[in-house]
């Protein structure tokens, strides 16, 4: 692509601010969007979960009857809904930071992810997928307030089928874009101070110690 | 002995990636979210808000021990260095003692439920900001960890079997 290329800048952008930034490459000493990515991922997770065992409620009642456990079927739902609507609303906060937080990465050289994959197309999938999940999160806490105050509020099982089974392939989607996102820390040390360090050839025992 | 454990990545691990701070999330939304919810419960007096709390408590109690499970192994494989040999110790003492907090607080919360599900004494709001400030605490050490320390990251680990760190 030489045309491109004849456009580019000499510099990249990252170098305009690198004075501000510390080893790891953040004007800050921790990330934040990992620590973001516990509550979205949690809350998701458990959230359906939940709504699976309200949806199973007829087969569980035996076994909640005999560990003394009382329980309602509404009770795991409301489990299901509240814990989706603070997934969706925190995870507009995850995507914008991971944003910032990638917009500043500076991936290892030449390093090729367990996937066979170079850094530019893990951050491009990890990027573009993050904001596809957001949709898909909010599409399905939409959803999900429909069926709880609309289409079934007088039902026993506050959700469909289809909706635990989105939520479920869901389960799998996030497990792959969460491995890319670990691939980006973990392989191409990206905002890891020790990797960065070492990259610049600096010795851990006084860099860090 | 030591041959028929199975052989270690690159990551320094028997299988591909830490599966810790994976089950973590489980720990770590629950319970915070879990005070969230409760915090918002009395000021809303929303009771549904207690049941999920409940709930998602009860989870974070049974997933913390999974976590030091895997924690406890993944440690064990992390070669800390300098200064994260003394966080990993700290780290690992707090962890153990989350477990005991958390399932003491979950009981707790059980004897609550039992009573009446609709009222929650603030001595137990109390508590749980308690709790939520330690696993912040936590959670600032695992990311010291991981972030600045960068255990288990294959350019440390690669370091580490170079004998640079």
């Amino acid at each position: 692509m030489p045309l491109a290329l004849a456009y580019a800048p000499s510099d990249a952008p990252i170098d305009q601010i690198a004075k501000d930034l510390g080893a790891n490459g953040l004007p800050y000493s921790l990330p934040i969007h990992p620590n973001l990515v516990h509550l979205t991922i949690g809350l998701f997770v458990i959230a359906i979960a939940f709504d699976v065992v309200g949806a199973l409620y007829p087969l569980e009642k035996r076994v909640f009857r005999f560990l003394a456990l009382p329980i309602t079927r509404g009770g795991f739902h409301d489990v299901g809904w509240y814990n989706l609507l603070a997934c969706c609303l925190i995870t507009f906060l995850t995507v914008a930071a991971g944003f910032y937080e990638m917009l500043t990465a500076v991936p290892l050289p030449g390093v090729k992810s367990t996937f066979g994959l170079g850094s530019m197309t893990t951050m491009l999938w990890h990027g573009v997928g993050g904001v596809l999940l957001l949709a898909v999160i909010v599409g399905m806490t939409v959803w999900r307030g429909f069926q709880r105050f609309l289409w079934r509020r007088d039902m026993g099982r506050q959700v469909q089928w289809l909706y635990l089974l989105v939520g479920i392939v869901m389960f799998a989607l996030l497990g792959l874009h969460g491995t890319l996102g670990a691939q980006l820390a973990a392989e191409f040390g990206v905002h890891i101070a020790a990797d960065q360090l070492l990259q610049a050839g600096a010795d851990l025992h006084t860099a860090l110690p | 002995m030591l041959e028929l454990l199975p052989p270690l990545n690159d990551h320094n691990l028997p299988w591909m990636d830490t599966i810790h701070p994976i089950v973590v999330h489980f720990v770590i939304a629950m319970a915070l979210i879990g005070y969230l919810f409760d915090v918002i419960g009395v000021v809303w007096r929303k009771p549904a808000l207690f049941e999920a709390s409940f709930w998602n408590l009860l989870f974070a109690t049974g997933a913390i021990f999974v976590a030091i499970i895997f924690g406890q192994v993944e440690a064990g494989l992390a070669a800390p260095y300098g200064a994260a040999r003394k966080i990993l110790d700290i780290h690992t003492t707090i962890g153990w003692s989350l477990a005991g907090v958390l399932s003491l607080l979950a009981g707790w919360r059980y004897v609550i439920r039992s009573r009446d599900p609709e009222i929650l004494p603030l001595s137990f709001l109390g508590a749980g900001s308690v709790v939520s400030a330690l696993i912040v605490v936590q959670v600032i050490l695992g990311d010291t960890l991981i972030w600045t320390y960068g255990l288990h990251t294959v350019k440390v680990v690669s370091a580490m079997r170079e004998g640079l760190i």
